[in-house]
């Protein structure tokens, strides 16, 4: 299933479910995505209520803050977890105010596709995040750009990172976001067929195991770019 | 002893020998070597008198040996002054030493005798010395012992020789039987007694034996043919063996008092009572010593064993010391020991200069474990506050600004239409907002950093080495949860580490390894860089050996210049 960013038809509507405790952001949250053409089907202010109203609306994508009552550590995080285990086909983003990597890992051990792992601030960008939300529910994994670029850039010795070419680098970038080749080829201006070549170099300098499916090669990535 | 009865013994001392020597004179002469014995032992007598008389002033000790040098040295002394009425006294009155030296024997080592019956004993001496002194210069005629003409017995009555055999014969007897109960005497004391006393005995009972026996043989209850010299020259130098307790007993005081002194500096600091009081009571030489102390509740007193202990009553023969008023310490020791006010104040001093040690170090600990309490909780009480302050800012600040954030993204997609140049503005302000938001984020991170108290150790590692500008590998962290303080500590150890290899080191790359050993977290992160680092210099490095030491733990910088630095924190861990 293929599904381009932007306001969708009534019809197809994506049925959403909010979790966030502070409430301004939440009420913020459901005007505009309820604005952006998304159905807001509920809204919890923690995660025993998110769970249960996941249960009772059954909603395409859940979107959750990690901080939430009643420790403030990482209850919306497990509930995403468990919202994964038992409700497979729900996709889940998850809220971070961290730029660091541990819960992206925890989150995406399991099965990467349709899981989303975005920066608080990236709620302003009010179309990047409609979009997002848009690409989960499709299946895709959408990893931010922001906790990306901070693992690519990282100083690295010997590694055969410093080998890639410019291009292949972003491609790689835009890879560990969870895009796939259709995807990076429309970012980059390139030819799918470009893409996949760079795609096949730079796994061959990595050491990566080749053919690797969309879902299969964010978590590879992601991996390769963290130790 | 005041000093003009020193001066009066030691003139007639000097005027007694003084005969002698005069009455000895040629030395070539046939008395001279019976006179040389019985000047050196009367003397010897008299000069351990004085030197006991100087070191027990409260004892009668010194005044018995003294009486017994005189008693023994003027008779001779007046037998050769070839005077009549010396000569009968100085004959009359040879008997009384060995009277004199039964009450010394008896009365060691207090100077007292112990008993009525021992006084009785003692009177019998000195009434049998005289009533057969008396009765033997009745019918004894200088002549008999070949003294000259010269010599006048002034009490003779009448000269018969068998009469003054059988008076010797009698007086003998007598001797027997009175040396014999006093050296039982001596010998029930010696049996009876018990520590420092019992010690003191043992060299007496030998000598008493000695001494009895030179007596009953020399007496004349066995009528023995001896010639003078081996009864007058001879067997009595087994006499000298009295001052030689004298000399014995000093002796002892003070090698007990070295002994004490040494045995307190090899006392281990803090050594508890027990070992403190067998400590001294084997340097004292007092098996029976006794260290009690005031129960807290001041009701009595417990020694080292627990056995209640009243010092108001010690027991019979004991006698009590307070080691200081403060301590409400007391040493209980054998009462002979009171003989030696020197040795059992250094005992006491010693005593109580131990439990000094032993109080202080155990203040000071108390001190140093209240202080590593205290500074434990003043570092738990920071990070609660740390963990505080950045919950505040990510419920408060961070949650309005990412509101805000959201705010302006909605008004600049309603203005960008209308008003293009308001759209821009508003984008500008919400890109403020933005980078607000992400330096909120890094201040907030750097109060505390969340994801420790989210994931510890090996979130919280992976993320400061993904920040890291060196390159970083983690070589070992341990999954499991510790406690907060620890966590914490050993996190800002890795995150200070890190930040001076980046500032510092000059590093191509660096190292972080954390293990866990029984008891204990060790924390240690390397680096190939320009070393030269210094746990004194930086503040940096000076502030986290505080914060490692918190904890209880150690920070080792290893930093030998163009070698890389090597930091390593032990911090202990259940």
């Amino acid at each position: 299933m293929s599904v381009t960013a932007g306001p969708a038809e009534p019809e197809a509507r994506l049925r959403v479910v909010i979790a966030e405790d502070t409430v301004l952001l939440r009420e913020g949250l459901r005007r505009v995505l309820t604005d952006a053409g998304l159905d807001v089907a509920g809204a919890a202010a923690d995660a025993d209520q998110l769970l249960k109203l996941v249960q009772a609306l059954s909603p395409d994508v859940v979107l959750t803050d990690i901080r939430m009552p009643p420790t403030q550590t990482t209850e919306g995080l497990q509930a995403a977890l468990e919202i994964r285990r038992r409700w497979p086909g729900t996709a889940v983003i998850v809220v971070s105010q961290h730029v660091e990597t541990e819960h992206l890992f925890e989150l995406l051990a399991g099965d990467p596709r349709g899981i989303g792992y975005v920066l608080k601030e990236r709620v302003a960008d009010i179309a990047q995040f409609t979009a997002a939300i848009h690409r989960v529910a499709a299946g895709e994994s959408v990893i931010d750009p922001q906790v990306v670029s901070r693992l690519v850039a990282r100083p690295r010795r010997d590694s055969p990172l410093e080998t890639l070419t410019e291009r292949e680098l972003a491609v790689l970038a835009l890879m560990a976001e969870g895009r796939s080749n259709q995807a990076i080829a429309g970012q980059l201006y390139m030819s799918p067929k470009t893409v996949e070549t760079h795609v096949g170099n730079l796994f061959a300098k990595l050491g990566l195991l080749p053919g690797a499916q969309d879902h299969r090669r964010v978590l590879a990535v992601l991996t390769y770019l963290r130790r | 002893m005041n000093r003009a009865l020193r001066a009066a013994v030691i003139a007639g001392a000097i005027t007694a020998a003084g005969c002698l020597a005069w009455a000895a004179w040629p030395p070539t002469s046939q008395f001279a070597p019976i006179l040389t014995s019985m000047l050196v032992i009367g003397l010897s007598f008299i000069i351990a008198g004085l030197a006991a008389w100087q070191r027990w002033p409260s004892s009668r000790l010194g005044l018995l040996f003294t009486i017994v040098g005189y008693l023994y040295l003027v008779p001779y002394a007046l037998v050769n002054l070839a005077n009549p009425a010396a000569f009968t006294f100085g004959n009359l009155s040879q008997g009384f030493y060995g009277a004199a030296l039964a009450q010394l024997g008896l009365a060691w080592p207090s100077g007292r005798l112990r008993s009525r019956f021992e006084c009785g004993v003692v009177i019998a001496e000195y009434v049998s010395a005289a009533v057969f002194g008396l009765a033997g210069m009745m019918f004894w005629n200088p002549t008999f012992d070949g003294c000259p003409a010269s010599c006048q017995n002034l009490l003779l009555v009448h000269s018969s020789r068998p009469v003054w055999d059988a008076l010797n014969t009698a007086s003998g007897l007598v001797g027997l039987v009175l040396t014999g109960i006093v050296l039982t005497l001596i010998i029930r004391h010696w049996r009876s007694a018990q520590g420092w006393s019992r010690r003191a005995m043992v060299p007496l009972v030998w000598i008493s034996c000695a001494v009895g026996a030179e007596q009953i043989l020399t007496g004349g209850a066995f009528n023995l043919q001896l010639s003078s010299l081996v009864s007058f020259g001879l067997a009595p130098l087994v006499l000298l063996t009295g001052p030689a307790l004298f000399v014995a007993s000093t002796i002892r005081a003070r090698t007990a008092r070295g002994a004490v002194g040494a045995a307190v500096v090899d006392l281990e600091p803090g050594a508890p009572p027990t070992r403190l009081r067998d400590t001294l009571a084997r340097a004292l030489g007092d098996s029976t010593l006794q260290l009690a102390f005031r129960l807290p509740d001041g009701a009595g007193y417990l020694d080292t064993t627990g056995q209640v202990v009243d010092p108001a009553r010690p027991g019979p023969g004991r006698a009590v010391t307070p080691v200081t008023e403060a301590s409400g310490a007391v040493l209980v020791h054998d009462g002979g020991l009171e003989q030696e006010p020197q040795l059992i104040r250094l005992t006491a001093a010693a005593a109580s200069m131990a439990l000094e040690h032993t109080r202080l170090q155990a203040e000071v600990l108390a001190q140093l474990e209240q202080v590593r309490a205290s500074r434990a909780r003043l570092v738990e009480a920071g990070d609660a506050e740390r963990r505080r302050l950045e919950r505040d800012l990510h419920d408060g600040a961070q949650q309005r600004l990412v509101t805000l954030s959201l705010a302006l993204g909605m008004a600049r997609d309603r203005a960008a239409e209308a008003d293009p140049e308001l759209g821009s503005l508003i984008e500008s302000a919400s890109k403020e907002a933005r980078e607000a938001l992400t330096e909120l984020r890094e201040l907030a991170r750097g109060i505390h950093p969340a994801v420790l108290t989210e994931t510890g150790l090996t979130g919280a590692i992976q993320a400061l080495v993904e920040r890291s500008p060196v390159a970083t590998t983690i070589t070992a962290v341990p999954h499991e949860r510790y406690p907060a303080a620890i966590e914490a500590t050993a996190y800002f150890v890795v995150s200070e580490a890190l930040a001076n290899v980046a500032k510092h080191a000059k590093a191509d790359g660096a190292q972080v390894m954390i293990r866990k050993f029984p008891g204990r977290l060790l924390v240690e992160v390397s680096d190939d860089g320009t070393g030269g680092a210094r746990s004194e210099g930086g503040s940096g490095l000076r502030g986290l050996a505080d914060r490692v030491a918190s904890v209880g733990g150690v920070l080792r910088v290893d930093s030998p210049p163009g070698g890389g630095t090597r930091l390593e924190a032990d911090i202990p861990c259940p």
